[in-house]
């Protein structure tokens, strides 16, 4: 036998035995395991390191606005405020429950701010607020990515890890979202979910609000081509979101229902094949909030039969949690013209319509 | 000269080794060659808008400022200019 052949017995003899390795044993998935599981770990540490840089500019942005001890304020805030979601076993009346629980828990928050901001403007209240709420959900999303890579670990659930590994890209990218609408929130400066807001400070045209119909949400009321439109937006220019359907509620009820539309511009998911910035119309209530307030909107509409439209910018989650981009700029006017056109084309003139900027409207007055 | 002399045997699995990796490395290399465009610059711009005529433009955001306050007087008419929007506008560069 000469050197050649020997070598090709020797890799034979190693190939079955790494086959059999291979497919008889476990060894590949705890091989598997541990790359993901180090996959995981380093993104981790990566998820980690921007924690940290958002609890700096957090702390930095709470002393730029007067709070003194500003660390204590975050420590105080992270971790507590949770919501614990009421009963949905029985689901009588569990949109009353929720309400109730959603009013509880912003309440809280908003006494927590007050008692170590109280001499400040209403509007950098809010801001601190979605400050601290920035900085939360960052906590507890790498609590949660922690806790399943160790779960896994520890019991030796390579589904569990591999399916960490799969996800924790996407991950990743709505953590620097929330990471990057710090800045946002600290600066005021509108972000992706503030379209709605946009458009309907544009069919106000830059005008100021009538009155406030509930808390932080205020109502606007101009004449386009002889057609009356209420305009309902959560006050700025601090982040906040308002509560456009209980605002909607009062409203219609303060007319008896005399509205001959009701329509709501908000920010919408894409799918990954949707261009950003996209504008599409339906029916319904573009509001994408826990349920109480999209609810209203359509009990409301449907009490008193009211056509209620939705239209919606589509964008990516974190394209929605970070500052403006041209292309969703873009696309807030062309919401604008889609409104102006429903209005035109479906009221009659001398008609009521209403219109409803729904999102967050932090650096838009 | 040495001539090596290798029998079709170690030559085919040599082959097979060669593709197995090759195999392994495809994805990468794709994506690596695969044209992306890559973000090179990004800046904070507001565009402000006349009440009264239809003058518009560009700048660069001025902090404090927001969308819907007033922020000087227009060049053609002296009409109030709003903030109309702030964006980011970003510039790109394809690989």
């Amino acid at each position: 036998m000469d050197g050649s052949n020997e070598i090709a017995s020797y890799l034979i003899v190693l190939l079955f035995l790494a086959s059999f390795l291979m497919n008889f044993t476990d060894i590949p998935q705890r091989i598997q395991m541990q790359r993901f599981s180090s996959f995981v770990r380093k993104r981790l540490y990566a998820l980690e390191e921007l924690e940290a840089d958002t609890r700096r500019k957090a702390i930095a942005y709470m002393s730029s606005v007067g709070i003194k001890e500003p660390s204590k304020v975050l420590e105080g805030f992270i971790d507590n405020f949770f919501l614990i979601r009421p009963v949905d076993i029985e689901p009588t009346d569990i949109i009353k429950r929720l309400k109730h629980l959603i009013r509880v828990r912003e309440g809280s928050v908003r006494d927590y701010v007050r008692t170590v901001l109280s001499e400040a403007d209403r509007s950098i209240q809010y801001s601190v607020e979605s400050v601290l709420e920035v900085v939360s959900a960052l906590r507890l999303l790498n609590k949660l990515i922690r806790h399943y890579l160790e779960l896994g670990l520890k019991y030796n659930n390579w589904i569990l890890v591999m399916q960490l590994a799969m996800q924790i890209p996407e991950v990743v990218e709505v953590a620097k979202a929330y990471a990057g609408s710090i800045d946002a929130f600290s600066s005021g400066i509108p972000i992706g979910d503030s379209v709605g807001p946009l458009v309907a400070k544009m069919l106000v045209g830059w005008g100021e609000p009538t009155r406030e119909l509930s808390e932080g949400t205020d109502l606007y009321e101009v004449e386009i081509d002889k057609r009356k439109v209420y305009v309902i937006k959560a006050s700025g220019p601090g982040s906040n979101v308002g509560w456009p359907g209980e605002a909607l509620e009062r409203l219609v009820r303060e007319y008896d229902g005399e509205i001959e539309r009701i329509i709501t511009v908000d920010a919408a998911l894409k799918l990954e094949s949707e261009e950003s910035g996209e504008v599409a119309y339906g029916a319904g209530a573009a509001i994408g909030d826990p349920g109480p307030e999209k609810i209203a909107m359509e009990r409301v509409a449907s009490e008193h039969s009211i056509p209620l439209d939705a239209v919606v910018v589509k964008m990516s989650e974190a394209e929605a949690l970070s500052p403006l981009s041209k292309k969703i700029y873009e696309g807030a006017l062309r919401a604008y013209d889609t409104v102006l056109k429903i209005i035109r084309e479906k009221v009659r003139e001398g008609g009521t319509v209403v219109v409803i900027g729904v999102g967050n409207t932090v650096g838009v007055r | 000269m040495v001539a090596l002399q290798l029998d079709s045997l170690l030559v085919a699995l040599m082959i097979a080794a060669l593709l197995l990796l090759l195999t392994a490395v495809l994805p990468w290399i794709l994506s690596v060659a695969s044209s992306k465009s890559r973000v090179v610059k990004e800046e904070l711009v507001e565009v402000v808008k006349c009440l009264k005529c239809d003058y518009e433009s560009v700048r660069k955001y001025e902090k404090g400022d927001y969308v819907g306050k007033v922020v000087g007087s227009c060049p053609n008419d002296k009409g109030s200019l709003v903030v109309k929007a702030i964006y980011v506008e970003r510039y790109t560069q394809t690989k």
